[in-house]
């Protein structure tokens, strides 16, 4: 199916010069350790801890309503540390959906209501499926679709999975316009 | 985005006649026709751990029976487990504490999900994170090994047995097919000495075989009298991840190792081309052969439908995509699932055919020619297996909608992958039938199209149309020397939307 026209309120969102669009009503903590590296979309009411540490996102991102990324810690003998979080190109971020991993590849579809737990690292082209709970470090090979609480992989994706995704991200950048006056 | 998540609405008609959406499909650019998942080759390309990303040769993971040496998965809730820094040891030697070396770390391994660790069952924590850890051995191992052997002496002998009889049938010629050239057993038959069979050959032991008991251990006391307590009693699921041990309590479970992935290169039955071949490294998503319907195919998705009546004419709006770099003319057709049916025939007809062939050809050819002018390789390479080919089925797809035939067809230009960056112009002279086409940019068009669902149809029941999509394939790998020229052939793929369901009236 082809993707409608999702139409948003031109005052709530700020457009920048590399094409990301940020909602106003979102929670961007520590907005100097976040990277949004052009034509993001970043929803309303999502959260970016990037005062913890870094939160990185490549190219045609979508960080669907009230996702939460929050860079991973780590607990040492007496002090606890947080690591960078880093997502590549063309990942899409489901409604509802908080994300502790310490990495994500490109290609990554994450559908809502899930948990990534704690430094989890998701390799390219893979798909987490609604609802899903990973355990925390869990490590999801390219070309795997997971699902289930706790998770376990319950198919692959095609080959093309690369090609889809960037098709899928750039049509909905596209059809992310803002409201005829 | 229904390829990714939802459900199928457009299915593509793999040549076998099975209907998949087209991320599915594959193209064999040799035999210019649709390839599914059942009608390609399957084959191991490598061997790799999901956890640690390491590409592990196919010999040690035979070895390993194709497990991971170094990850480990939980044994309660078969998750990955993680090598945890033990701090604060609980078992705290007397003698190493007198030492001065307090930095002395141990590993163990824990489950973050449900908290399952290396220690609750007597693992003691390891010196190094890779750490040796201990294996639990099979009881039965002797006995499996034993057995094992035995069949595998079986199977040998059996081998040698249908050899010999191949040679019985070809007379006195000598044998070529092993590769190594001429074998001993070879050399013993033609200087006219007996043939010996080989050690291995020689007929199997039986194994001792298992020995009936009539005196059995009576059951314990303790299990009429205990309470059960089920928390410590393991589940089916998790015996079946032991099936060595099955261990009845939770304390005997140990860590399993993480089973292996693959990848795989798929070849084409018919022709043996490769239509996907990926990369070495695991971590890579790309490809060295990529053959792929998405890149080659046209590719139909459904924009919009007007609400479904049944004996009513609605529109529907469909999208068409050009994926490839060169341009493309498509036409829609009416879809003949009667010719699928006579496809089914005349394959099943041309394989008996090829049987009679294949009979009539295997004289000359088992005659092995001593010559010698041909090259020693030539003459050593065993026959190529035929590969096992799919035969075609029936579609069984029940259209109930009619699609209005349109008279024209439509032109899509090539893939431009710059077009995205440039806004200002769209030129394209192309002059489109308006009734055909609604909007056109870049290499994609909008199609308006009639459909009617049958009138008999209820309310509620879902509404399958089909047409036949008849593109331009043009050809870029050069066939012959001579015919470096791209060859341009018209190639017809069927094609089904499920449009939704039946509304009642207004």
């Amino acid at each position: 199916m082809e993707l409608r026209d999702s139409n948003y309120n031109k005052n709530d969102y700020v457009e920048t010069a590399s094409g990301n669009k940020v909602c106003r009503q979102t929670v961007l903590c520590g907005s100097q350790n976040i990277i949004l590296q052009g034509k993001v979309i970043v929803q309303a009411e999502a959260i970016i801890r990037g005062d913890l540490a870094n939160v990185k996102t490549g190219r045609y991102c979508i960080i669907s309503r009230e996702a939460v990324l929050r860079p991973p810690s780590k607990k040492f003998s007496k002090v606890v540390a947080f690591f960078p979080l880093s997502i590549g190109d063309h990942v899409f971020i489901g409604e509802r959906t908080l994300v502790n991993a310490a990495q994500i590849g490109s290609y990554v579809h994450i559908g809502k209501n899930c948990v990534i737990g704690r430094r989890c690292v998701l390799k390219d082209c893979c798909v987490i499926e609604d609802n899903t709970v990973l355990a925390p470090e869990t490590v999801v090979p390219p070309f795997a679709r997971y699902s289930g609480s706790p998770a376990v992989q319950t198919g692959e994706l095609p080959e093309c999975h690369a090609d889809l995704m960037i098709d899928y991200t750039r049509s909905y950048y596209q059809h992310f316009q803002p409201l005829p006056k | 985005m229904s390829y990714i998540t939802g459900p199928e609405v457009v299915s593509y008609a793999c040549t076998c006649g099975l209907l998949k959406p087209i991320p599915q499909l594959y193209f064999c650019r040799h035999c210019s026709q649709l390839r599914c998942g059942f009608c390609v080759c399957h084959e191991v390309d490598s061997i790799f751990c999901g956890k640690c990303s390491e590409n592990i040769p196919s010999a040690e993971a035979r070895v390993k029976k194709n497990r991971c040496a170094s990850c480990f998965n939980c044994p309660s809730c078969h998750q990955e487990l993680s090598t945890r820094i033990a701090t604060k040891g609980p078992v705290v030697n007397p003698e190493d504490a007198k030492q001065p070396s307090p930095h002395k770390k141990t590993y163990y391994l824990s489950c973050y999900f449900c908290r399952w660790n290396s220690r609750d069952v007597g693992i003691p924590d390891q010196g190094s994170a890779t750490g040796a850890w201990p294996e639990r051995e099979n009881v039965h191992a002797h006995r499996l090994q034993e057995i094992m052997d035995t069949y595998k002496q079986v199977m040998m002998s059996q081998k040698q047995q249908k050899e010999n009889d191949k040679k019985k049938q070809r007379g006195k010629f000598v044998s070529f097919t092993d590769r190594t050239g001429v074998t001993s057993s070879a050399i013993r038959k033609r200087i006219g000495l007996p043939d010996i069979p080989h050690a291995m050959l020689k007929k199997p032991n039986p194994p001792e075989p298992a020995v009936a008991k009539l005196e059995v251990e009576e059951l314990p006391d303790s299990l009429f009298t205990d309470p059960v307590n089920l928390l410590e009693i393991t589940t089916i699921e998790q015996r079946h991840l032991q099936p060595e041990t099955q261990a009845a309590t939770v304390d005997m479970l140990f860590p399993i190792h993480k089973q292996l992935s693959i990848k795989r290169s798929l070849r084409c039955r018919r022709c043996e081309h490769n239509v996907s071949k990926p990369e070495y490294n695991p971590n890579s998503v790309k490809f060295k052969i990529q053959l792929f319907a998405y890149y080659h195919i046209p590719e139909v998705r459904i924009v919009t439908v007007e609400p479904l009546r049944a004996g009513k004419t609605c529109e529907l709006i469909l999208k068409f995509t050009n994926p490839t770099q060169h341009e493309t003319t498509i036409a829609i057709k009416y879809v003949d699932l009667e010719q699928q049916a006579t496809y089914v025939e005349e394959q099943k007809l041309s394989d008996v055919i090829e049987v009679l062939e294949q009979l009539s050809l295997q004289q000359p050819t088992s005659l092995p020619s001593l010559s010698g002018s041909q090259p020693s390789s030539l003459l050593s390479l065993t026959p190529r297996q035929p590969s096992i080919t799919v035969k075609p089925r029936k579609i069984n797809e029940e259209v109930n909608c009619d699609v209005a035939i349109p008279d024209s067809s439509f032109i899509l230009p090539p893939r431009d992958d710059a077009a995205e960056y440039d806004d200002s112009t769209d030129t394209h002279n192309i002059e489109d039938d308006p009734k055909l086409v609604k909007w056109r940019k870049s290499n994609k068009a909008f199609i308006k199209l009639q459909v009617t669902p049958m009138a008999h149809l209820e309310v509620g029941k879902e509404v399958i149309c089909g047409f036949t999509m008849q593109h331009i394939y043009t050809n870029v790998i050069a066939t012959t020397i001579e015919n470096k020229l791209p060859q341009k052939y018209e190639h017809n793929v069927r094609v089904f939307l499920r449009l939704g369901n039946v509304v009642g009236q207004e």
